[in-house]
């Protein structure tokens, strides 16, 4: 067998996982505290872990203190659902061509592509702001779906190229033999192999739309029903005081649908990737 | 009815040239294999004829038609891939129907084509399930089924044995020479096994170095190969070749020193050879039996049951190989004495281009 660990390494092993994941995790596991803490506990001196004051009284309020909060997290799936579901429109075709055409200016392009990736939208804020206008897209749900789906494009294409690639030519010759037109072949052989490929790629562009949405948000969309979670949060913070107790658990609950479906997805992602496994 | 002509394809990757000047006429319902070493275009040539790979130069034309430029489905032929390329998601029954689908025949008559295929090759209990869940011959079978319901003029085969174990090989060597019966089709088969060569073939061409160095008969080559690379290829173990020397050319044949001192006369056609003249004598391991004549220190003896190969030295240091009898009294490390009977020896001159024997056995196909 492959374990062949021993007793000292596992417990090496699972020491530098539990600090790992301490790290990642600790942020979340405070947040919930916080969300759990009537506002008063908050600046107490000295900290203490737990009170006996813990309540989930945040979770109903905030939805009275920030009416449009369901919406704002509606708004935020959909934004990033529109931006993964056009990205992959637009990706699938690109990363097949890459991965088997060839053209003029294919590697020189694909380099290009990785550069653009390499500016944050941040610095591209003001020129995309006059493009937006001078389209008559700003304050509109598109004001954060195009520029999403524009920075998400050449990751994806990378992503999804490199899987395509690794699907064996010799299945495409049989069927350009046989008679089927490229689409075709793409339709009835490359995607349905592909499919673990496009879970991953699906994945990661809806984490990236999702994490990108409130820089877009915020500069392209004064809209307040359109707004997505991240900028919606923003209400919580009051002129006199912070409902921090509350943006936390706006935030948790937010998180929580896409949480859902990526755990639901996981087990998809890992049964795909064994069942689409070509024989060589 | 199917004839395929090659009319001088020629092949280039850049400088490099793969296929140089190929002209081959494969006749209708024969079973020709393409066989060479590694890198010598055989796979090459095979995709230039499915329409896989554009020839530099040179036409293809199938019964008459010029298809150099046609679809591989126009041009009528279908392909089986050395790893098989069935579609993993796809069941048995939707990847022998694949071809049949892209043409968008008709339901009834699909499944009637496909149920005859999986008949002829002993897969209809088999069509419901997925290739992953069947054995390399069966996939075999499968990627066989595929090429089969299309009804093409011609089959192309790409090493598609090389996959499957030995036991399994010749199981499905067999097979595929009783389809090729069944089918009276027209199929050309690229193979790097001179066995599946020998054994499947009414006609055999041997590429060397993307040159056809001989296209003819299995026996054909072996009684009569055309160049040194042809007669070191084709029989196992490999023909041993002694270096000699021409002592005299006369009416029985050349007279040939070979080493150490012993002259043979050896009945071929002269050409233009002369006395002095260097050339290389080959002889078949299988043609060498016990008795006198050339002493052979043996270093390695194999048994194989109903044949003892034996391999070793002479005595000028030429390594030398013969088959003989199973149960030869022979040891490794002893010498023993061997002859040979002159009418089985083959010459070769400096350009490696045969003399032609003449006492060969008569051909029998």
């Amino acid at each position: 067998m492959m374990d062949k660990y021993t007793r000292l390494q596992v417990v090496g092993i699972y020491a530098a996982i539990f600090v790992f994941l301490l790290f990642m995790l600790l942020p979340f596991i405070e947040m919930f505290m916080t969300s759990l803490r009537p506002l008063s506990h908050l600046f107490r001196s000295p900290y203490t872990f737990w009170g006996s004051d813990f309540t989930f009284e945040a979770y109903s309020k905030m939805w009275t203190t920030v009416p449009l909060l369901g919406r704002y997290i509606v708004n935020s799936v959909y934004i990033a659902g529109m931006v993964t579901a056009i990205t992959m429109v637009l990706v699938v075709p690109a990363a097949y061509a890459y991965a088997r055409l060839d053209f003029p200016f294919k590697s020189a392009s694909l380099s290009v592509f990785l550069g653009v990736n390499m500016f944050t939208g941040a610095v591209l804020l003001i020129p995309l702001y006059r493009v937006l206008r001078t389209l008559g897209l700003l304050n509109t749900y598109w004001a954060m779906i195009v520029p999403g789906v524009a920075f998400l494009i050449p990751t994806g294409i990378w992503l999804l190229r490199s899987y395509l690639e690794k699907i064996p030519r010799e299945l495409e010759e049989a069927a350009y033999v046989d008679g089927a037109s490229r689409i075709y072949t793409l339709r009835r052989v490359v995607l349905p192999l592909a499919v673990p490929g496009l879970i991953v790629v699906g994945v990661s562009v809806f984490i990236g739309a999702y994490a990108q949405q409130f820089l877009f948000a915020i500069t392209f969309n004064q809209e307040r029903a359109y707004q997505p979670l991240p900028a919606g949060l923003f209400e919580f913070i009051g002129y006199q005081s912070v409902n921090w107790n509350e943006m936390m658990a706006a935030a948790l609950v937010g998180v929580l649908p896409v949480m859902v479906i990526f755990l639901f997805l996981q087990k998809y992602l890992v049964a795909g990737l064994t069942a689409g496994a070509v024989k060589e | 009815m199917a004839t395929l002509d090659l009319q001088n394809i020629s092949k280039s990757f850049g400088a490099a040239k793969v296929l140089q000047d190929i002209s081959l006429a494969i006749q209708d319902k024969e079973l020709v294999v393409f066989v060479g070493p590694s890198g010598c275009g055989k796979s090459t040539l095979l995709r230039i004829i499915a329409g896989l790979e554009e020839a530099t130069t040179g036409q293809i034309v199938i019964d008459g038609a010029d298809v150099s430029g046609a679809h591989p489905v126009d041009r009528g032929i279908s392909m089986v891939f050395q790893s098989y390329a069935l579609y993993p998601h796809l069941s048995v029954f939707e990847n022998i129907a694949f071809p049949l689908r892209v043409q968008k025949m008709a339901d009834a008559e699909m499944r009637k084509r496909v149920a005859t295929a999986a008949e002829i090759l002993q897969l209809t209990d088999k069509l419901p399930l997925k290739p992953g869940q069947l054995s390399g011959g069966q996939r075999q079978r499968v990627a066989i089924g595929r090429s089969i319901v299309r009804n093409p003029k011609v089959f192309l085969f790409d090493e598609p044995l090389s996959n499957l174990d030995a036991a399994l090989r010749g199981d499905m060597r067999v097979e595929l020479s009783q389809l090729h019966r069944e089918l009276s089709a027209t199929m050309v088969y690229v193979t790097h096994d001179q066995v599946e060569a020998m054994t499947m073939a009414d006609r055999i061409v041997v590429l060397n170095k993307g040159k056809v160095e001989q296209f003819g008969p299995p026996m054909e080559l072996y009684h009569h190969p055309a160049t040194k690379f042809v007669a070191q290829f084709i029989g196992q173990p490999n023909m041993n070749l002694l270096s000699g020397t021409v002592k005299g050319v006369g009416p029985e044949g050349l007279a040939v020193e070979v080493t150490g001192g012993t002259v043979m006369t050896l009945p071929v056609e002269a050409g233009g050879t002369r006395a002095g003249d260097k050339v290389d004598v080959g002889i078949r391991p299988e043609d060498i039996g016990l008795g006198a004549g050339l002493r052979m220190n043996v270093n390695v003896l194999e048994r194989l049951g109903g044949q003892s190969i034996t391999y070793g030295l002479l005595a000028d240091g030429a390594r030398f190989c013969a088959t003989l009898d199973g149960d030869a009294a022979v040891r490794e490390g002893e010498a023993i004495d061997l002859t040979v009977d002159p009418a089985d020896c083959h010459v070769f001159n400096a350009n490696g281009d045969v003399l032609r024997r003449l006492k060969a056995p008569e051909l029998t196909r």
